[in-house]
């Protein structure tokens, strides 16, 4: 096969995949950082439940998506040389200070929190975990400056075929930036809240032992998701603005389309059509609107947290559970309108995707490479619904170390109750 | 500028070899340990701070030495790619491995595979540097067997023993009274006779000798290599675990040192077409990305650092019925 469509294959692969745990990441950690300082506040039990449960729920995701990361970050050299070749001077500067600012420090403190439980003070213990998320957020902010740079660069000049960086301030204020991390982050908000809803539902309509908890992280979720997801559609729409000016063969009318691909055509050879990226782009654009456009319901059960209706009611939880999903289907629709849409630019007006492959063939161990990635996937999803169904009762993490603590790998699953077994 | 950043470079991935190694290390002696768990506890706490080290290695190739990043990953594909693979398996299997009700031996079997693989394919990507890659003027590297030879292969049994050693002398200090003293004492004469081995392939193989520009300083780390190896089994049998941890983690560290300093002032060199060496100024970014990069790094190096020393700190000492489970 292609050197090259392997390659974007797996990378369209790997990045996707990446990018499902980074939503959970980022979605949840903002909302184990409420859990927790509400705990240190109140000292009320139920948010040492709640913060030991999601924070299990983290980790476990968590675990695949630095696994994901490394595989993107070790795909650049692989499989794109030539992206470090002709444009690493200022497309690896964003990549590694996200590596040494965000990514070091957020493993580093997240080892302490997870391991700090009853040994740290209560208040130096809650700090790491603000560390962690600021970190996270760090990392997207960096990650997409790296990306928006992609999308359009700015602030290099080019010397014998290679960008050299001369303002750096320009890759922050690049337009391509701004509204893309508040649109990233605002989905990471709403994916979490979707998926604190919709595993608090589960838990619910099975009739959960632990009511309280989860009867709160359902009104914790329905909140972030309708703030989250308004955000979303705001910095969605307002990238409409610019798209086309600054990415005219993306999103730009189809005089300035034709006109950007044959001025491309006249500086870089070929014809005009080769410049426009598939046809079809627009559909993972029309399927993102029409999800955000679904989920911006999610307000209506606002009221209905009055006298606990929404539970008691028994259908919103069950929509919520539908629900869940959908925040990640339109993300990586979002993506493949931003990414397929600047083809066949890799670096958009200024390297092409097949200059920037790697030329030796690996074919083999490129899809091996995948094929394990995959495995680890499926196991970490497997395990995360075993987490969700397994609800609040006695997490490993924050255990007491003098409690006495089973070991989980030589003990038989416990047989779950009939659904209807316990009462609220 | 450019030296500080090749130094830095070398520095994180021999850090990471020393930390990661030691996670690497215990794994493999997951295998011969009748309490697997008390193994994964003994590394718990530094588990996630101690992979950041090869990240942020990556971070730093990428961000100052563009050039050299992408020759060198693609070049050294077949060394990379199993090393990236026993990486990802060991990240992923041991945060999950408890996690699982059942199926614990099959995430451990895969802690362990993981760990040979990740120590084999590093110790490969470290001979392929000290032999070259057949590089051409155009940047592009031709075809992936070239790295098959005698000294890669003896590279990637060499790294694995010092390894499995490391480990076995973290464990001995953090687990005592788990026989890994022993299990220590005993690696260290297959440990000598990995080194003695590599050295020999090399000195037969004609592309490590055009490679190395200074065979008496290569000699000299190597003299480092032996001492600390010697060190490290003396201090095992005489019940002295921190120095001999402390010797087995210089033992890691020196092969980074072989491979970065042998062939200075290159940094990857073409087997070839010698107009196609890459030098270590060749292969750095421009001044101004070094120059930002610098600026960012001076308050920011301090600040990683104290954040894992904070770690080492709060999670220091033996592990005993109170030391927190989780892995």
């Amino acid at each position: 096969m292609d050197p090259l469509l392997l390659a974007r294959l797996q990378f369209a692969t790997t990045a996707s995949i990446h990018f499902l745990f980074v939503l959970v990441t980022l979605g949840l950690v903002t909302l184990l950082v409420y859990l927790q300082t509400a705990w240190l506040l109140t000292r009320k039990p139920v948010y040492e439940r709640l913060t030991r449960f999601w924070g299990t729920f983290y980790l476990v995701n968590y675990a695949l998506g630095i696994t994901t990361g490394i595989v993107m970050e070790f795909q650049f050299g692989l499989n794109w040389s030539g992206l470090s070749r002709y444009v690493g001077n200022v497309f690896g500067a964003p990549l590694a200070i996200e590596t040494l600012v965000a990514f070091f420090l957020e493993s580093t403190l997240l080892g302490m929190w997870i391991f700090g439980w009853h040994r740290l003070r209560r208040g130096v213990h809650l700090a790491l975990l603000y560390g962690v998320a600021i970190t996270a957020y760090a990392s997207a902010f960096w990650i997409l400056v790296a990306n928006s740079w992609l999308q359009h660069p700015v602030g290099y000049e080019e010397r014998d075929g290679v960008a050299h960086l001369t303002d750096f301030g320009a890759l922050l204020t690049n337009p391509a930036f701004g509204n893309a991390f508040g649109h990233v982050v605002s989905a990471a908000l709403t994916t979490g809240g979707f998926l604190m809803a919709g595993i608090a539902s589960w838990q619910l309509i099975r009739r959960t032992r632990d009511y309280e908890a989860f009867r709160k992280s359902l009104r914790i979720g329905v909140v972030t998701a309708t703030f989250g997801i308004t955000m979303a559609v705001g910095f969605g729409f307002a990238q409409f603005g610019y798209l086309g000016e600054i990415q005219p063969t993306k999103f730009g009318n189809d005089e300035d389309k034709a006109a950007a691909a044959a001025d491309f055509a006249a500086r870089f050879g070929g014809s005009p059509t080769d410049y426009l990226p598939p046809a079809w782009v627009g559909a993972p654009l029309g399927f993102m609107i029409l999800i955000a456009f679904t989920l911006m319901w999610v307000w209506v059960f606002i009221p209905f947290f009055y006298r606990d209706w929404i539970i008691r009611l028994k259908f919103p939880l069950v929509l919520l559970m539908i629900a869940t999903p959908l925040p990640f289907a339109a993300a990586i629709f979002g993506w493949f309108f931003r990414e397929l849409g600047r083809q066949p630019w890799v670096a958009y007006g200024l390297l092409h995707t097949e200059d920037a492959v790697t030329k030796t063939s690996g074919a083999v161990m490129l899809t091996s490479f995948t094929a394990l990635l995959l495995v680890l996937v499926l196991a970490d999803w497997v395990l995360l619904a075993r987490v969700a169904h397994r609800g609040t009762a006695d997490p490993a993490l924050g255990r007491r170390p003098d409690e006495p603590h089973p070991e989980p790998a030589d003990r038989p699953e416990p047989v779950l109750g009939p659904i209807g077994g316990t009462s609220w | 500028m450019v030296t500080i950043w090749y130094g830095l470079l070398g520095l994180f991935f021999a850090a990471y070899l020393v930390l990661g190694g030691y996670d690497y290390g215990s794994g493999l002696l997951l295998a011969r340990s009748a309490d697997r768990r008390k193994v994964l506890t003994a590394v718990g706490p530094f588990f996630l701070g101690n992979e950041v080290w090869l990240v942020a290695a990556l971070g730093i190739l990428f961000g100052a030495f563009p050039m050299l990043e992408g020759e060198l990953l693609a070049g050294l594909y077949p060394a990379v790619a199993p090393a990236l693979a026993g990486v990802l398996v060991v990240t992923a299997a041991v945060q999950l491995r408890s996690r699982a009700a059942a199926g614990g031996a099959v995430w451990d079997r895969a802690i362990i595979g993981g760990s040979a693989l990740a120590a084999l394919g590093w110790g490969a990507v470290l001979g392929g540097l000290l032999q070259g890659v057949p590089l051409h003027q155009d940047g592009h590297v031709a075809g992936v067997g070239h790295i098959l030879t005698p000294f890669a292969g003896a590279s990637a049994v060499t790294l694995l023993t010092l390894t499995a050693l490391h480990g076995a002398a973290f464990l001995a200090l953090r687990l005592p009274g788990g026989g890994h003293a022993r299990t220590g004492r005993r690696l260290v004469p297959w440990a000598l006779a990995a080194v003695a081995a590599t050295t020999v392939a090399g000195i037969l193989s004609s592309r490590v000798r055009e490679a190395v520009q200074r065979p008496a300083f290569t000699l000299l780390l190597l003299c480092l290599l032996v001492a600390a190896l010697v060190v490290a089994g003396g201090a095992l049998a005489r019940g002295r675990p921190g120095v001999g941890f402390a010797a087995t983690s210089v033992a890691m560290a020196v092969p980074v040192a072989v491979a970065g300093l042998s062939m200075w002032p290159y940094a990857l060199v073409s087997t070839v077409d010698p107009a196609a060496s890459l030098t270590v100024a060749e292969a750095a970014a421009s001044g101004p990305t070094l120059r930002l990069l610098s600026w960012l790094a001076v308050p920011l190096i301090p600040v990683l650092l104290s954040f894992q020393v904070m770690s080492w700190w709060i999670f220091r000492g033996r592990i005993d019925g109170r030391a927190p489970v989780y892995w």
